[in-house]
């Protein structure tokens, strides 16, 4: 097997000395945590600017100028400046319409022309119905809907409450009727944030993905390129093809998991720091449940193999990479699938289709660790009958199963269409090749 | 004997490639393997590499059946010639050292002398794919001598070389037979043949024409041949008593002669009729001992020599 470890050696090194490899070892970390965080950054992002806008209340009710006042609990960063500034509360008769649609028509202009942000409308009778209130704007930002919104409804409401025979405060009535959003805990008392299992699910599914996809193409390109270069059969006369498709397979695997340790180390010293980062306190759930970690480990390295393999096979019976593209849609496809219904199964964790889906040897390793992310027993309640751990454990000898089943039907193909240059071989030559 | 194969047969849809082929390569000596392109040369190459596997017949080395460690004592040249163009010479010719079984320290020790017996030597740390397609070759020939194998295959060794590095590749072949390795080659062009082996077979669809000694093959043909130069139109020649056959060149006229012909007399013939330049008495090449052998036709031959460029 010394042979076999000549070709791994290289394979490894080709990959981990590249500059593309440290670029992306430490990158990727960098742009994913970019992904989550940048989002909610610029949505948190306080304007600098104050606003101005311009109100139009034909309701009588003298709702704009309440409008106005409440807006003014709403401050810039310099806590002096306010963020929205109304100039004017323009409170007309409401059978006026002659003088409304020149008002609001030359208002509309300024905000075409952006001399204006907004021009809010309140017609007569908003306190009964919603399509009497409008808001007219050049700009998209949704937390100063969220806020107009709100301060709308509470004055809207405290109308509707002074009509009424009601004979309460508005404050009283709003926190009478307040929502409650609804706290939740396991039978251990501890609470594991929906949003941090969400995430949680979606990263270790997408790390999964990312390395198996990349280091798969990586076995596939670099037989492309030992074909195409003609190495190939100097390669042949040396080592056998299954040392070969071995050795490549299993240098570039330990090339994902050189990767996939660097981010184990760079996640731990983050975790180290995690009050800096406002990391949840209970992701510790997570990343220390041995369930979700033994098995994620073991369905990296098996989904890997499995697929690597698979890329092997496309490699030796393609000619370019161009060629190769269409047997890679439906892989990525494969791949994706647990990403895109991911809400199903986080929904519907333990319910039949997930459980057969997740039994399906090319969505196991995806969809599996999904499902364990969600269900997996703590610490305290192991069992090994646990029906997840269980379905997992069989899951998981599936896929190993099916690597090997994978491993020797390439070995039988990757033998003769390594030296098969030109032509891409029909489906019916490859049974053949199988045969022989 | 060295390398035996033993009627060897491969099939490929139907298609017979080699057809119970037997060889005898004795050791340390050149072997030509000759015949026109799809004779079957490259498919006997790889099978005695293992690349492919013969449908019957056996493979031996030393008595001993083509495993791993026949894979470690050969260094193989394909026809379809590459490399891996991001490497660099060194790391390629360590790597594919490495392969054949040979440590990366035994390689570095010669590696230097290899790279300036073929001028490459500035090229040490260079990639690959900085090379021209000739200095390539060489690096390629380089890589599989490197680990000092005792069986050396080439196939094809010189299309697409330049007279000066064919040259400089012959040298060094005379000088690994001289250092006691065989040499086993295959050409399409019979010229290069002559040149350089000691021992040759012919094949032709897949089938051995002749084999043997070089020396031998050619005695067996005996000095039946004749080059004649004249002035005026000769036609008539081929009627002479004793003339086998006669082929026309551009500025010369071949004669096969029969067995025992009368050479003399032939010549006075001709004197009487027309101005004769130049007559020799030549032995037969191995292109005429191919073509009288494998009853190929000669033009289907000519157009590949001039497809080959040679």
């Amino acid at each position: 097997m010394s042979k076999f470890w000549v070709v791994f050696k290289r394979e490894y090194a080709q990959v981990v000395k590249k500059k593309s490899f440290i670029i992306g070892v430490f990158l990727m970390p960098v742009m994913m945590g970019a992904f989550i965080v940048l989002p909610s950054f610029f949505v948190n992002a306080t304007t600098s600017k104050t606003e101005k806008l311009v109100v139009i209340d034909q309701s009588g009710l003298n709702i704009g100028n309440e409008f106005r006042e409440s807006l003014n609990r709403y401050k810039l960063d310099d806590t002096t400046r306010y963020c929205y500034e109304v100039k004017q509360v323009f409170e007309l008769p409401a059978d006026d319409s002659l003088r409304f649609t020149v008002l609001e028509d030359s208002l509309r202009r300024l905000i075409a022309n952006e001399e204006l942000k907004y021009m809010l409308v309140i017609k007569r009778g908003a306190h009964l119905c919603d399509t009497c209130v409008y808001l007219v704007t050049n700009s998209d930002k949704f937390r100063t809907m969220s806020r107009f919104e709100n301060r709308l409804s509470d004055i809207l409401s405290s109308v509707r409450l002074e009509i009424s025979d009601v004979n309460l405060g508005v404050d009283s009535v709003l926190n009478l009727t307040r929502r409650l959003s609804l706290p939740t805990r396991d039978a251990k008392g501890e609470s594991l944030p929906f949003l941090v299992k969400y995430m949680g699910a979606l990263i270790f599914v997408m790390l999964m993905f990312g390395m198996i996809l990349g280091y798969g193409q990586m076995v596939m390109r670099s037989v492309i390129e030992e074909k195409n270069s003609r190495v190939m059969e100097v390669l042949i006369s040396s080592v056998t093809p299954f040392q070969l498709m071995l050795g490549k397979i299993l240098g570039l695997g330990a090339a994902t998991f050189t990767q996939a340790g660097i981010w184990v180390v760079l996640g731990a010293g983050i975790y180290t720091m995690k009050g800096a980062f406002n990391i949840d306190a209970s992701i510790d759930r997570l990343i220390f449940n041995p369930a979700i970690v033994i098995f994620y480990v073991l369905f990296l390295i098996t989904g890997y193999l499995l697929y690597s393999t698979v890329f092997a096979l496309i490699g030796s019976i393609v000619n370019s990479e161009k060629e190769s593209q269409h047997f890679i849609f439906p892989i990525v496809m494969s791949m994706m699938l647990p990403v895109m219904i991911a809400m199903y199964i986080i929904q519907e964790p333990m319910s039949t289709v997930s459980l057969v889906l997740s039994m399906i040897p090319f969505f196991t390793p995806t969809m599996m660790s999904m499902r364990l992310v969600f269900v997996a027993p703590t610490l305290e309640s192991y069992s090994i009958l646990s029906g997840i751990l269980m379905q997992a454990s069989i899951g998981f000898v599936i896929v190993v199963l099916t690597t090997l089943g994978m491993i020797w039907l390439t070995a039988k193909i990757f033998r003769i269409g390594i030296l098969m240059y030109g032509k891409r071989p029909t489906f019916p030559e490859i049974v053949k090749w199988v045969k022989y | 004997m060295f390398l035996k194969l033993d009627r060897i047969r491969k099939e490929y849809d139907g298609k017979v490639a080699v057809d119970d082929l037997s060889l005898e390569v004795p050791r340390g000596v050149i072997y030509g393997i000759i015949g026109p392109n799809g004779a079957g040369k490259t498919t006997t190459i790889r099978m005695i590499m293992n690349i492919t596997i013969p449908d019957s017949g056996s493979i031996t080395m030393d008595g001993a059946p083509t495993g791993t460690a026949f894979r470690n004592n050969v260094g193989y040249l394909p026809e379809e010639r590459g490399l891996y163009k991001k490497m660099t010479l060194k790391e390629i010719m360590v790597y594919l050292a490495e392969l054949k079984g040979q440590p990366s320290p035994k390689t570095l020790e010669t590696l230097d002398h290899w790279l300036e017996r073929v001028d490459l030597i500035e090229y040490k740390d260079k990639k690959v794919e900085e090379l021209s397609k000739g200095m390539q070759q060489k690096l390629q020939f380089v890589t599989t001598i490197l680990h000092d194998p005792a069986l050396i295959i080439l196939d094809e060794i010189f299309s697409g070389l330049d007279p000066l590095n064919m040259e400089l590749i012959k040298g060094i072949i005379l000088d690994l037979k001289r250092a006691g390795k065989t040499i086993l080659f295959s050409t399409h062009v019979m010229e290069q043949a002559e040149k350089l082996c000691d021992n040759l077979c012919m094949i032709s669809r897949g089938k051995k024409v002749i084999d043997g000694r070089l020396t031998d093959v050619k005695s067996q043909f005996g000095k039946n041949s004749a080059q004649i130069e004249i002035e005026g139109d000769g036609a008539f020649i081929a009627s002479l008593p004793g003339v086998k056959k006669m082929t026309e060149f551009n500025n010369y006229i071949e004669l096969h002669l029969q067995d025992g012909a009368d050479t003399n007399a032939i010549l006075r013939s001709v004197t009487d009729r027309v101005t004769v330049r130049r007559f020799d008495i030549v032995e037969p090449s191995l292109y005429d001992i191919f073509i009288d052998m494998a009853k190929v036709d000669p033009a289907e031959l000519e157009q590949q020599k001039e497809g080959a460029g040679v």
